[in-house]
């Protein structure tokens, strides 16, 4: 194992390279560094070409130029030097500082929509696998194949168009329309045809409840006002809290250990207590309060389920810590919302929160809330449109992977010696479903940090990819370029070396030989 | 009988929640006061977008000449003067007066007035000027640089990226007044003297930094030795070369430097913040009265590169004013917003031109002329401008831009009027039946220059021309100027607005950017008399007189200048549209939110 890790190293290194060397030399080609001050007509032009001569080591062919950047680049990797030298960006930057800069905007970008559409894409893989050939598995088909056709920039700039533009419009006065009422109580009465089964009259039935109960909201929501002052409430906590502890507990244990379910259902009033005991604290909290208190709040969890016992502590554990969890975060969701007019008000958001570029309002103050908030806002569009395009692959490789596993014998023998089958799926089809996933996210994450160009483009995001459609034109600066490849090369063959021992980890029929 | 009791616990849950929505815990942080002013007074905030992010606070370097660079540093450096958006110089008497005390050596003091300081309190004096020769004059500069532009002895002190030609032609000046006033004394009259000096930044922190007072900087100024490319010394000047290296890279930062002397400001603002590669803060400098004040109390600049992206930003209210790349989309994206934003368009100083080499098949004079009555000026002007401005014209000076002076006079005079169409018959007239073959290079991948290649050659076949497609890709038709691969090219220039020193650049015999090689003798006379006069009415008078050399000799035709836009949120007032490349951010201090 540990001389196959280190083949493995070693051939990464050659290959980052002869490639470094090949990017070097394409980046240096890609276009004429001279060429705007050519067509110059100022009066100091020859001036001008000495300086940028001078300025791009011009004088040195850029095979030379190449070792040079190599020698400055190999102190990062030498101990002891405690330098990092990758060369200047052509304004003086050095590029240690933007990558490091770039890569921060590209995480800041990337880190929700990635996790989100993992899960959600595994969710709806797993789903349409255990409901194959339902209308359910066609429109979820459809849907992520549609997405993932659509050119993201034209999803991104219709995000904005609706998702920001007019929603913001829509905040000034938030009042539903009648007919958008209607139309929406259709589209979500659809959908909840569409996640059901069974006869006509069933599904007729449920279009009409999924209808009503939307539009019954969303006529008390804008009643309410609840667009203004937004909020959740004690009763509203506790009502998705007691949903939230059954689903975990069917989740991690089934419902039928009693003992995990009352443990679940106990963290709701827990969570009740939390959320007026904790209220005079978490108005001047920081990130690391927040942190310390999820920390606590699994830790309550975990500490009730072992108490609860039962035949297997550890399941109790797992549904009221996953059941705390959730519950925690509904306490944090309602005072999100409290604080929602504030943001709203405040004179550098102007009235309109959701924003369509960048990754905050420049000078906004105010406390952990607020800032967050507007953190929310800012990366809301870009999320959901990174996350639409990317839900295809997942899904569509876990519904298969799914698929193959569930033909498997050992399911067959699962069922057949009285398992539930919410045990054969959670536990022996779904953890084997995911191993040939582990390569397909490995491999995601180390490419999604080279950057999403179009997406920080249209969004205004100063990222990796940012950083490098700047440094090629209009003026090709070999330096950054060069920055943002190593970066996103080491990644490539990091986490290419990280999906292959994982996957030897987690299937054990695949064996590295050394 | 489940049914129902699931739809009474929905019940009594729901008029509970309603009851009880009373009870809950908090309303929020009533902390809303503390950000809902903007800025501390009442002028409130404009937000303007920028594609380039800021990098430098010196923008008069190689490296930290970018624009954005050059529009902060006009709103916090004061200087004698401002150009405005009918390219005329405005001078600001409030800062400091510049007197020309004789023509003849051409003379020049400038003098600055007390009260005028840095946001630290020194005040801004000869010292800081003294500095600003150094740079801008290059008088010590000494470094031999071969064909290649690489430096094979000798040294360049400040890297500075103006023209030095004309405070080259000073000596060392003579302060006086109390250290606030220096005098210029030019070896010959130069014909841009009251553009060429311009501030610099402040001489006591470069001295401070150097590890020396300003005095004896100031001193070192003086006293150094004139620097001899002919000649170069084997050691450069410590002294001179430390202060050198920190002017030109110590005042390079992305963020906001601890160091509150690497930002002083001299002008109407002062930086206040700075993220990184997102956004800067500009606020009002409190003590700033030596010329026109700002209105607003701040000024935000974001980043945003696509004009589509903008021009949604602008719509959201998240920006006010904008200035993207003009396009047929951008402007129609813009105008659909209807009364929310105000759209302005102008002519930029950029303009494209066809010129025709003084060789090969275009070195008879009848077959240049026979070609330029072929090239349909109206008709590309009407296909690739008017979507974007409705009234724009074919340039009809080689010299002068419509917002010049001199511009009509001599578009009247010059002959221009003979090619404002196609005049094949004309054409075949002059070719005499004979049918030459013209190759005409252009960047294939500028879709305008590659329209105007397609609408001129489609015209020039039709007298006979046989016209060979000399289109280049974007990397390499600028190495290929001047390279005599080609007969005619069409390319674009940008005319400096102000000032004619960039006039011989382009036309006279032998300069650099004299691509096709004209060449005339009368015109040479007279460029080298525009260059050494000092009056306006005479430059006007002598430009007009070259271009028409110029249009007589056959050179070539301008075809049209670019267009810009800019846009912004009609809750702002103050914005007028600018040429030049200070932008919309000319009178910033006109800006204002209506109330």
């Amino acid at each position: 194992m540990v001389t196959y890790i280190i083949r493995r190293l070693v051939t990464a290194v050659l290959i980052l390279l002869g490639a470094s060397f090949v990017v070097y030399q394409l980046t240096a080609a890609a276009g004429d560094p001279l060429d705007e001050l050519r067509q110059s007509n100022a009066p100091n032009k020859d001036q001008l070409i000495a300086q940028r001569v001078a300025l791009l080591d011009l004088g040195t062919p850029a095979p030379l130029r190449y070792f040079k950047w190599l020698g400055g680049a190999a102190q990062c990797v030498v101990p002891l030097v405690g330098k990092c030298d990758l060369g200047q960006k052509m304004n003086g930057e050095p590029v240690v500082d933007a990558l490091g800069r770039a890569a921060g905007q590209t995480i800041l970008l990337i880190t929700a929509a990635t996790i989100l559409a993992i899960v959600i894409g595994i969710g709806l893989g797993i789903i349409t696998a255990l409901r194959q050939y339902s209308t359910l598995d066609y429109s979820v088909t459809f849907m992520a194949f549609l997405f993932f056709s659509l050119p993201i920039f034209w999803i991104a700039v219709l995000l904005k168009e609706f998702g920001a533009i007019g929603f913001n419009d829509f905040l000034r006065d938030p009042v539903f329309s009648p007919t958008s009422i209607l139309i929406t109580a259709i589209c979500l009465g659809i959908v909840v045809v569409l996640f059901m089964g069974g006869s006509y009259l069933k599904r007729i039935i449920g279009f009409l409840i999924g209808a009503a109960a939307t539009a019954g909201l969303m006529y008390a929501l804008s009643v309410t006002g609840w667009f203004s002052t937004p909020g959740l409430g004690p009763i509203l906590i506790a009502l998705f809290g007691v949903g939230i502890a059954y689903l975990a507990t069917q989740l991690t244990a089934g419902v039928k250990n009693r003992k995990a379910l009352y443990s679940s259902l106990l963290m709701v009033p827990a969570g009740l207590i939390a959320y007026y005991a904790l209220n005079p604290v978490l108005s001047g909290i920081s990130g690391w309060g927040i942190l310390g208190l999820f920390v606590a709040t699994l830790a309550v969890g975990c500490i009730v389920g072992w108490f609860m016992g039962g035949f297997d502590r550890g399941q109790s554990m797992r549904a009221a810590a996953l059941s705390a969890f959730f519950v925690g975060g509904l306490v944090m969701l309602d005072r999100f919302m409290v604080e929602w007019p504030n943001y709203f008000s405040n004179g550098r958001v102007r009235g309109r929160p959701i924003a369509t570029i960048g990754s905050s309002t420049p000078n906004l103050e105010g406390n952990w809330w607020i800032q967050n908030i507007d953190l929310f806002t800012h990366l809301l569009l870009p999320t959901v449109a990174l996350l639409l395009v990317s839900l295809a692959s997942y899904s569509r490789y876990s519904r298969a992977s799914m698929l193959e596993i569930m033909q498997m014998d050992y399911i067959r023998t699962a069922r057949a010696k009285g398992l539930p089958e919410r045990t054969v799926v959670m536990r022996h089809a779904f953890r084997n479903a995911l191993i040939p996933l582990a390569t397909l996210v490995a491999f995601d994450i180390g490419g999604l940090i080279g950057g999403a160009v179009i997406t920080e483009r249209v969004f205004a995001f100063t990222g990796m990819g940012n950083l490098f459609v700047d440094s090629l034109l209009p003026v090709p600066d070999p330096n950054p370029v060069m920055g943002v490849f190593l970066v996103t090369g080491i990644l490539a063959l990091v986490f290419n070396l990280i999906a292959d021992l994982a996957y030897s980890v987690l299937d054990p029929r695949v064996r590295v030989k050394a | 009988m489940r049914f129902t009791r699931i739809s009474k616990a929905v019940a009594i849950g729901a008029t509970a929640a309603l009851a009880l929505s009373a009870c809950a815990a908090s309303t929020g942080t009533n902390d809303s006061s503390s950000g809902a002013d903007e800025g501390e007074g009442n002028g409130g905030e404009i937000r303007v977008v920028e594609v380039n992010a800021f990098s430098s606070f010196n923008d008069n370097t190689a490296k930290g000449n970018v624009d954005i660079n050059s529009k902060i540093a006009y709103t916090t450096q004061s200087d004698f003067n401002y150009i405005d958006n009918d390219l005329k110089v405005q001078k600001n008497e409030k800062f400091g007066k510049y007197e020309v005390e004789s023509e003849d050596p051409l003379t020049v003091k400038y003098t600055i007035n007390e009260g005028v300081k840095w946001s630290d309190g020194e005040p801004v004096n000869a010292d800081d000027m003294m500095m600003a020769w150094a740079i801008s004059s290059g008088h010590f500069n000494d470094a031999k640089t071969d064909d290649e532009g690489e430096v094979t002895a000798g040294t360049n002190y400040f890297d500075y990226a103006g023209d030095t030609s004309g405070l080259a032609l000073t000596d060392v000046p003579e302060i006086g007044d109390d250290n606030r006033s220096i005098t210029l004394k030019y070896s010959k009259p130069f014909a841009d003297w009251e553009t060429s000096f311009g501030m610099m930044g402040p001489a006591h922190v470069v001295a401070d930094k150097a590890g020396m007072t300003v005095d004896e900087l100031t001193e070192l100024f003086k006293t150094a030795d004139k620097g001899d490319p002919e000649n170069p010394s084997k050691k450069p000047n410590k002294k001179l070369k430390k202060a050198a290296d920190f002017w030109n890279t110590g005042f390079d930062t992305k963020s906001l430097p601890d160091d509150e002397s690497l930002y002083l400001s001299s002008g109407p603002f002062i930086v206040d913040k700075i993220v990184p590669d997102q956004s800067m803060t500009l606020v009002r400098n409190e003590d700033y009265d030596w010329g026109p004040e700002p209105k607003v109390d701040s000024i935000v600049v974001r980043y945003i590169s696509e004009s589509p992206a903008q021009v949604q930003a602008l719509k959201n209210q998240e920006v006010d004013i904008i200035a993207p790349q003009a396009s047929a989309d951008t402007l129609e994206s813009l105008e659909a917003l209807g009364d929310q934003v105000v759209v302005e368009t102008g002519d930029q100083l950029s303009y494209d031109h066809i010129d025709l080499n003084y060789n090969g098949v275009f070195k008879d004079k009848d077959v240049r002329k026979a070609f330029m009555h072929t090239i349909p000026r109206q008709q590309i002007v009407d296909t690739i401008i008017k979507k974007l401005n409705p009234d724009a014209k074919p340039l009809d000076s080689q010299l002068f831009v419509p917002d010049n002076d001199g511009y009509e006079e001599s578009a009247k005079n010059n002959g221009s009027a003979d090619y404002q169409k196609a005049d094949i018959e004309k054409a075949k007239e002059l070719l005499d039946g004979k049918k030459p073959k013209v190759r005409i290079m252009y960047s294939k991948d500028n879709p305008n220059r590659a329209d105007a290649y397609s609408l001129i050659a489609a015209s020039a076949k039709k007298a006979g021309f046989k016209v060979v497609d000399g289109g280049l890709g974007a990397s390499e038709w600028g190495s290929a100027l001047g390279g005599g691969t080609y007969d005619a090219t069409i390319f674009g220039w940008i005319s400096s607005g102000v000032g004619v020193t960039g006039v011989p650049q382009i036309f006279g015999t032998g300069s650099s950017s004299n691509f096709n090689k004209f060449s005339d003798k009368k015109a040479d006379e007279l460029m080298d008399e525009l260059i050494v006069t000092t009056d306006e009415k005479k430059q006007t008078d002598l430009q007009i007189q070259i271009d028409k050399l110029i249009w007589d000799s056959g050179y070539g035709l301008p075809l049209f200048q670019s267009v810009g836009v800019d846009a912004y949120d009609s809750g702002v007032e103050g914005v007028e549209y600018m040429s030049n490349q200070t932008g919309v951010w000319w009178n910033f201090w006109d800006w204002n939110l209506k109330k």
